[in-house]
């Protein structure tokens, strides 16, 4: 079904010229701003940055400790809570040999893969953690060149992000 | 005579002569249930938690509801204010020394302590000093199948009362008292009887894990669905807990008619045949040139197949004892049909060295499990067929029919040996063809069990890869003998010959 809507055009509505020069004096208006005052509306983008929100959700990471274990604990919350069910975990028992933590970090993550092209970044993840392993930084320039590249796993989750980046 | 009578919060409810006050709201299904840690309905009472607490109108004080017996008349509040303050006060000491580690711990989600901490419990602690922290117990092997972690344990002692009544073997113990109270084994066997699986089950925290399911799923993503073990001829109910189509794990179900509340743990491990990633689920087909029979398509594998009993003289049909009743009477009745020669049936079975018939199947222990490993030797022999004897020999055609537990024959059966159900890729080199068929996990059927009991079960997953039903094959063979078998005879003519 389609409505048509029909508008009434007075005689300066059809000899177009006036419409022309209103929608022209704003353009000029920003001109004249850019050129001489220096009031830009647009950044010069990779040189030059815009400031976002420190509540900002980019990026994902998981947080280490000072050994640089993650503090992930495999423990299904953030996947369980993804409503995009992005992030698929397989877990293990950590060696022994490597466990100086004992029962507080027995359990880890064999495989973390979050689909970055799924992710709708709500954040649940990082509100469901209770550990507060995974995160999102602020960090929102994630192009990449292929898709198998937008999968993010285990080692690429924990770069080291300071702060939230 | 009539029933005694027992009230529960204000509605009266008929019990058997000898029930607790547990037993008797177990039968009443009562609304909110009476809480629990110690009791077991498999296990002999030791009313040690002290959770289940109620009030009997006209005793002086709370009562353990699992330890003491239901009277006729007596009026009991499960939830008033009185019961729920003794509940909390429970909750709070257990929580005490307990650590806070949900996110690790395996039984999250299942956890008796979870679930009532949220009902009834103080969900904050008062508790200002350091918790108590077992180092060495924390993730101690009591054999190569259990794990403890003696921080989670709250003492129910379910365990211990299991090796003592159920397995007889005693080899877990309490040692120490109180606080100090730890969970050890009688020597340094460890825990060696075949039943652990359960211990795993029964714990209402994590502190015994099973090992196989050991941090590999979290319990909330399982659907648990009915079905039946197929390990032995005992056939255990069971629940196949299953997420996206893959079984994850078995757990007991109870029927007190076969298993109680038990399984054996070779049958809790026995999902991995099912999920072997070496499992044959593509027909299989070997041309005259090959050593192994190559992947191909059903079209290609049936016309060949009715072509090669067609020109049979003498068929060998055998289908193993672990196949559902209905898939062999459907085999037995349609099979006859396909072939021009004579139609020979009979039965397989060979596990549990050498066992062939239920005259071979003997008890192993005094629990559950049986020498016939296969679920339905008695349903085949009720339709009549009898294990493959040594005079029978002489075929042109061979058709090896089981779903995953029968052995392989040992002798050569017929020049065209085929092999029908569930095989995996290193037991498929010996023969010309393979059709994959269905687990027990993948279909519904019935099985007879050792004592005679017709149990019936419904898929728990969907087929794997190609692999079809008895009757989809079947039907599948039946539409094309009658279509265009030329044709048919043909194309199998080109390509394989």
């Amino acid at each position: 079904m389609t409505i048509i809507v029909s508008r009434k055009e007075t005689f300066w509505d059809k000899i177009y010229l006036p419409a022309l020069a209103i929608g022209l004096k704003v353009t000029i208006k920003q001109f004249y701003r850019t050129l001489f005052r220096g009031e830009s509306t647009t950044i010069q983008y990779p040189e030059q940055k815009r400031i976002y929100s420190q509540r900002f959700r980019g990026e994902h990471f998981i947080s280490v400790d000072a050994n640089k274990t993650e503090n992930c604990t495999s423990c299904y919350l953030c996947q369980t809570v993804c409503p995009a069910e992005c992030i698929t975990i397989i877990a293990e028992e950590r060696p022994a040999e490597e466990n100086p933590y004992g029962v507080r970090k027995e359990k880890r993550p064999a495989r973390f893969d979050i689909d970055a092209l799924r992710c709708c970044f709500c954040g649940f993840c990082e509100e469901a953690c209770p550990k507060d392993a995974i995160k999102l930084s602020r960090n929102y320039e994630m192009a990449k060149l292929t898709r198998e590249d937008t999968i993010y796993d285990l080692d690429h989750l924990k770069r080291e992000v300071k702060g939230r980046g | 005579m009539t029933k005694p009578k027992i009230t529960f919060d204000g509605q009266t409810f008929e019990f058997e002569p000898g029930d607790t006050i547990m037993r008797a709201a177990e039968r009443a299904a009562i609304d909110q249930g009476i809480p629990r840690f110690c009791y077991h309905p498999g296990l002999p009472v030791a009313g040690t938690c002290r959770m289940c607490t109620v009030e009997v109108e006209k005793a002086p004080k709370l009562m353990t509801a699992c330890s003491t017996p239901a009277s006729d008349g007596m009026v009991i509040h499960t939830q008033s204010e009185r019961v729920r303050k003794s509940r909390a006060g429970v909750m709070e000491f257990l929580l005490l020394n307990h650590p806070l580690d949900c996110p690790v711990c395996d039984q999250a989600g299942e956890c008796s302590l979870q679930d009532y901490n949220y009902e009834y419990g103080p969900s904050t602690s008062r508790f200002q000093e350091d918790k108590r922290v077992w180092v060495e117990a924390s993730t101690k092997k009591l054999s190569d199948r259990l794990t403890l972690n003696m921080n989670r344990c709250i003492h129910c002692e379910r365990c211990v009362r299991f090796t003592e009544d159920v397995t007889k073997t005693h080899e877990l113990l309490m040692e120490n008292r109180g606080w100090k109270k730890e969970l050890m084994t009688a020597d340094d066997l460890g825990v060696f009887n075949e039943y652990q699986g359960n211990i795993a089950d029964i714990c209402p925290v994590g502190a015994i894990t099973f090992n196989d399911f050991r941090f590999k799923k979290r319990v909330w993503f399982l659907k648990p669905k009915p079905s039946l073990c197929d390990g032995c001829a005992r056939g255990c109910s069971i629940f196949a807990d299953e997420e996206k189509n893959v079984v994850q794990r078995y757990r007991a179900r109870r029927n007190d008619q076969v298993n109680g509340h038990w399984i054996c743990d070779a049958g809790r491990v026995s999902y991995h045949t099912y999920s072997d990633p070496q499992r044959v689920v593509q027909p299989l087909l070997r041309g005259l040139a090959q050593s192994a029979p190559q992947a191909t398509t059903w079209e290609t594998l049936i016309t060949w197949l009715l072509r090669e009993m067609n020109q049979a003289k003498r068929v060998l049909l055998l289908i193993g004892t672990d196949a559902s009743s209905e898939e062999a009477a459907n085999l037995m009745q349609i099979l006859p049909s396909l072939t021009r020669g004579e139609l020979v049936i009979r039965s397989w079975n060979g596990t549990g060295e050498g066992v062939q018939s239920s005259g071979d199947d003997a008890p192993v222990d005094k629990i559950l499990r049986r020498r016939d490993q296969t679920p339905n030797t008695r349903g085949i022999e009720q339709l009549g067929l009898h294990p493959l004897a040594a005079r029978d020999g002489d075929f042109d055609v061979a058709l090896f029919f089981r779903s995953g537990r029968a052995t392989l024959p040992a002798q050569k059966l017929a020049a065209f040996e085929i092999a029908w159900g569930v095989f995996n890729q290193s037991e498929s080199a010996r023969f010309a063809a393979v059709l994959p068929g269905l687990s027990t996990l993948e279909k519904a059927g019935s099985y007879t069990n050792c004592e005679g009991l017709v149990q019936t079960f419904e898929a728990a997953v969907k087929s794997h890869g190609h692999a079809a039903s008895v009757k989809k094959i079947l039907d599948g063979m039946r539409t094309m003998m009658k279509a265009h078998p030329e044709t048919a005879e043909r194309e199998v003519a080109r390509d394989f010959v």
